[in-house]
């Protein structure tokens, strides 16, 4: 019997986008899982997009409300018959609205092995900032 | 059974549609000869077929491709690996936290006509893709006719 393994990866299922929304084009979109962590100086964010190509990811914050949208490339399925099928392709798309000041201007995105990295410098205003505290 | 019809030139706006309604299809209706399902096991994959051999294409975003393995036996294809979330730098604490991680291993297997021991694999835009080419008894041979 194999060893058993400390901690195994789970399967999730790829949720739909329910959100009634206009598209230009027909097709389904699916909600990325994301993990945000927060830095003194920055928010990152990493989104799971398998099949999107980075000329295909577009980032946008404005009022506060970050966008984050990749379009799956469906070229590398041409003449290609399914034989069995446990997954559906499709583009993503997912928002969030910060409560934390972001500079706009110098936002990095990096897409790496179908994950998109995010850093998400805060404005110096909003960094945490120790307060020395004087003795009278 | 029908082919997937994904020509840019012919259908400029469908494509991701058809794709999706064929996939969709075949989730319910595998073809034959697929042996058990796997559904659930992780990475999840999509198997096609082609002339030249049958298409595995498994999501599995931000592994280590140093740590993915793919080996192939018989009808059968393995393919293990890791995947590790460590960000950099000491953070504050997080907001969302939804990355699957882990190790994996699971096994696929194809039907008879397929060598998954002469398979190929690359690993692209957090897609594992590996093309099995059809075994050299599967491919159609012409066969010469003899005159008296």
């Amino acid at each position: 019997m194999a060893e058993k393994e400390s901690r195994e990866i789970a399967t999730k299922e790829k949720q739909q986008l329910t959100k009634p929304q206009e598209q230009t084009r027909p097709g389904r979109y699916y909600v990325p899982d994301v993990n945000i962590y927060e830095f003194d100086d920055s928010l990152k964010l990493w989104a799971d997009m398998p099949g999107v190509k980075e000329k295909d990811v577009n980032v946008t914050l404005k009022d506060g409300v970050l966008t984050i949208v990749g379009q799956v490339a469906t070229d590398m399925y041409a003449g290609l018959r399914p034989m069995y099928t446990e997954y559906n392709v499709g583009n993503y798309y997912r928002e969030f609205s910060l409560n934390e000041d972001i500079d706009d201007s110098n936002i990095k995105a990096t897409l790496r092995n179908g994950v998109l990295e995010l850093e998400l410098p805060k404005k110096e205003q909003a960094r945490p900032r120790r307060i020395e505290v004087r003795s009278a | 059974m029908a082919f997937l019809r994904i020509d840019s030139d012919v259908d400029p706006f469908g494509t991701l549609l058809s794709l999706q309604e064929e996939l969709e299809r075949f989730m319910r209706n595998p073809a034959f000869a697929m042996g058990p399902s796997g559904f659930g096991a992780y990475p999840p994959v999509n198997i096609f077929d082609s002339p030249e051999g049958a298409l595995v294409v498994a999501e599995a975003p931000g592994l280590d491709a140093a740590k993915l393995r793919v080996t192939g036996t018989g009808r059968t294809l393995t393919i293990s690996g890791e995947r590790v979330f460590k960000p950099d730098g000491n953070g504050l604490g997080y907001h969302r936290r939804e990355l699957s991680e882990g190790k994996f291993s699971r096994s696929i297997q194809l039907p008879e006509d397929y060598e998954p021991a002469n398979a190929e694999a690359r690993y692209e835009a957090g897609l594992l893709i590996i093309r099995v080419p059809r075994g050299e008894h599967a491919k159609p041979r012409q066969i010469t006719v003899q005159t008296a």
